[in-house]
């Protein structure tokens, strides 16, 4: 289990510099005359967001590339400070909007972490399971639209179809598809659904089948294979210098996932493999994401009789301070109907200081700064985006590429353009 | 429904041969009129084979069913919304039902913008460049609240609403809309269009 | 926290949360840095993230009207928390969060204190990652990185003023009506 890179892709360094995320025209390469700056556009159809690429073309090689973010900047982190702790949760969800339940998670823990309570069991299991169906469905977003710039275009609605599935558990679950709301500080909202273990256990079933599906199509493809083998290089250690994690990272033959480095939550309590591949290329991240779902659908499947064992338990911390009393406490308890009337109203306070909790979403380390002044609203919160680290390996994955590969590399980044502008 | 057609203006009032057919309803009638003890004639007869052989309608309706049955979205997918069209698109809803799942990138040949998601001030520059490039007729909808008026993000960066600096024919709510509450929003665009209503940027311009 | 007593430059070290953060003088951040990389083996720089705590301690405390002169606040009923904070040394904190990829992961947070226009160095030189992380936080809060060579906006359009995350600078968007949010 060495964490040690042991093949390189390439000798040296292919960072570019003086400017790491700037590749500029080589003039002993190219004749300045002879470029063509072409914009792919913040609106092109490439269904990565709202990502603008800078390429300097000679003929079709990539030349020159400089990567310009900033037209999904929303604001976040400031309209953060100015709600509620139990207002903001809210908005976490919205950044990384594939890995939606990745992003909550990560804020309530840091929250979490503040406060010291302690979450029960069943909620920790109960988060594992959406935190791994998330995966399984940001994977699945990945290889639909991947798969769709790339030509192969019917596994667009394979994968999206798988999806519905997983989207179905959500609501069944959360009461919506996407961006459920469903951690919640102390545990998770609501209990799980009675008929929720069976339908993930139908679905788990089935993910696997639907894995061997897209590996037989793609797998052995002549053309999957011409264009995603050797595109897109990256060596293990540009990929620590430029702070690659995730499948950006496994793909170089780094050896790192912080659910089995640094476990949270209960991963450590259950078995799964770390899929690493060192070709360092397109082809290797599209392994690591596919053996990533069949590793998920282990994990939920431990995390099912978890839950199956732990039926009846409750599903949010007890502090009343923090978590608001059951109902029909507030007929009987006058405790519980002002510790309801704080939290409603005021809000629960956090105590002071600063933490940064990082989690593995399935882009990579997803990590929050929160600082808190004691008070009922976050005094900064910072999100580190693995999206944002990962556009900055652009200008170095594409040298020497043509532009259906600048395709290609560009995708197997897996930006999602409201995690890197936040 | 065509009001200007000819009527014949007859100086008294005379009993007009009662037909719910459409040449009737389009103001055709004949002269039977005079002799209106009785039926139908032989150009009655004629004139109802006919129409039971052709599909008459007008120029506005016919071009109306032309453009809602094969309007072609322009891939603007911002933020989270975009995921939901995405799912539009797939199997379970299925836009192609409509003719829509040719999802135009380039607006030249695109007839529908679909804003999916929140709009920031950076991004505004871009959306009305595609707008403009889009040709006439053409139709906006603001999916989800952040396109319709800013969304949960008050603040300095997104535009509270794209309706101002795009005129907007269907807002769609949710955060995100089901795609179930985003093909409700298509279908009622097409009704409007059925219905003979002009598309936005000829009724109203965009908002203060 | 013994393990770090040879980086240079360290100024105070805290240790909360599990969390050890060492704050470093500015001037000697890159020297501290190089030494975190090359000899405590911390290879990958998680995060860049600074704060600025303008107006620290002086808003309401847990519902309760704190001063910053202090009434002895620590009542119970608020899980002790309504209590002014201590105030800061400076407005505004740097923090890079620092990560050993290895068999022995560990985490530090290294720390730099700075007031409004004082300088500070990229560490562009020691992790090439810092590139866009820099760029960020001058954007959204003004720093002046010495030794970026592309210190532009990033995330606001190139030409905006003002910088977006100082707690001086208004929220924004639309007043909505009958609504007391700020």
């Amino acid at each position: 289990m060495s964490t040690l890179p042991s093949t390189r892709v390439y000798e040296g360094t292919r960072i570019p510099s003086p400017v790491p995320t700037i590749l500029e025209v080589d003039p002993e390469k190219h004749r300045l005359e002879d470029i063509l700056r072409v914009n792919f556009g913040p609106n092109h159809p490439s269904t990565h967001g709202v990502l603008r690429l800078v390429v300097d073309l000679d003929g079709e090689t990539v030349a020159g590339i400089r990567a310009v973010i900033g037209y999904l900047h929303t604001g976040f982190e400031k309209n953060m400070e100015h709600k509620s702790w139990w207002k903001s949760v809210t908005y976490a969800p919205r950044m990384d909007y594939v890995a939606f339940h990745a992003n909550e998670l990560l804020y309530v823990l840091a929250i979490e972490k503040l406060l010291g309570i302690e979450v029960p069991p069943r909620a920790v299991w109960a988060r594992m399971a959406m935190a791994e169906l998330n995966r399984i469905h940001s994977h699945l977003v990945w290889l639909g639209t991947s798969a769709l710039e790339l030509g192969a275009i019917s596994l667009f609605w394979y994968c999206f179809d798988d999806r519905d599935a997983i989207l179905d558990l959500f609501e069944m679950a959360g009461g919506t598809r996407m961006h459920t709301r469903y951690v919640q500080v102390g545990g998770i909202a609501e209990d799980l659904p009675p008929g929720f273990v069976a339908e993930a256990r139908k679905f788990c079933a089935q993910m696997p089948k639907s894995v061997d599906e897209y590996e037989a199509i793609l797998d052995r493809n002549a053309i999957w294979l011409e264009r995603t083998k050797g595109v897109g290089l990256l060596s293990a250690d540009d990929a620590l210098a430029l702070a690659q994690s995730g499948p950006m990272l496994r793909s170089t033959g780094v050896d790192w996932d912080l659910r089995r480095n640094t476990p949270y939550l209960a991963y450590d309590e259950v078995e799964f493999d770390v899929p690493v591949y060192g070709g360092g290329d397109v082809y290797d991240r599209y392994r690591v994401h596919m053996d990533e779902m069949r590793e998920s659908v282990r994990i939920i499947d431990q995390c099912l009789d978890k839950l199956e064992t732990t039926e009846g338990m409750p599903w949010i911390a007890d502090d009343r301070k923090v978590v608001l009393p059951p109902r029909h406490e507030l007929h009987t308890s006058m405790e519980s109907l002002i510790h309801h009337f704080k939290i409603v109203t005021e809000g629960f306070t956090v105590p002071e200081g600063e933490v940064y909790v990082a989690i593995e979403s399935p882009r990579g380390e997803a990590g929050c700064y929160l600082v808190s002044d004691g008070g009922a609203r976050p005094w900064r919160v910072k999100f580190r985006a693995p999206s944002f680290a990962a556009l900055q390996a652009t200008a170095t994955i594409v040298q020497g590429l043509l532009v259906a590969d600048l395709i290609a590399a560009g995708g197997s980044l897996d930006p999602v353009m409201g995690d890197a502008d936040r | 429904m065509a009001e200007g057609s000819a009527q014949l203006a007859l100086k008294r009032e005379l009993p007009v041969l009662v037909s719910d057919r459409p040449l009737a309803k389009a103001g055709l009638q004949s002269e039977r009129v005079l002799m209106p003890d009785q039926g139908p004639g032989v150009f009655e007869r004629e004139v109802q084979e006919i129409e039971d052989a052709l599909l008459l309608t007008t120029v506005e309706k016919a071009v109306a069913w032309a453009q809602t049955h094969a309007m072609w979205p322009d891939t603007f997918g911002l933020a989270c919304c975009a995921i939901e069209m995405m799912s539009v698109v797939s199997s379970r809803y299925d836009i192609a039902r409509f003719g829509m799942e040719r999802f135009s990138s380039s607006p030249r040949q695109a007839d529908l913008l679909i804003v999916s998601g929140r709009v920031t001030h950076k991004m505004a520059a871009p959306l009305r460049q595609v707008y403009d490039q889009m040709l006439e007729p053409k139709w906006v909808i603001a999916m989800g609240a952040c396109a319709s008026s800013g969304g949960m993000f008050n603040n300095y960066t997104i535009l509270q609403g794209v309706d101002k600096i795009v005129p907007v024919d269907i807002h769609v709510p949710g955060c995100p809309p089901r795609p179930e509450a985003l093909m409700e929003g298509i279908i009622r665009l097409h009704e409007k269009i059925r219905g003979g209503v002009p598309p936005a940027y000829s009724i109203r311009g965009v908002a203060e | 926290m013994s393990d770090y007593a040879g980086v240079p430059g360290v100024v105070e070290t805290r240790e909360s949360f599990g969390e050890v953060t060492l704050v470093v003088d500015p001037a000697r951040l890159i020297e501290a840095c190089t030494v975190l990389r090359d000899d405590h083996g911390f290879n990958f720089l998680a995060d860049i993230a600074p704060a600025d705590y303008l107006g620290w301690g002086e808003g309401p405390v847990a519902g309760y009207i704190g001063t910053a002169g202090g009434r002895d606040l620590n009542d119970p009923g608020s899980r002790g928390l309504a209590r002014v904070p201590d105030p800061k040394p400076k407005r505004f904190s740097i923090s890079y969060h620092l990560l050993r990829v290895s068999d022995d992961p560990a985490r530090v947070r290294v720390q730099i204190w700075l007031e409004d226009g004082e300088p500070v160095a990229s560490v562009l030189p020691v992790w090439p990652a810092a590139d866009w992380f820099e760029r960020e936080a001058f954007d959204m809060f003004g720093f002046r990185f010495e030794g970026h060579d592309n210190l532009v906006r990033i995330l606001m359009p190139e030409d905006w003023e003002g910088h977006p995350l100082r707690k001086d600078y208004p929220l924004g968007g639309e007043p909505v009506r009958f609504s007391d949010e700020d």
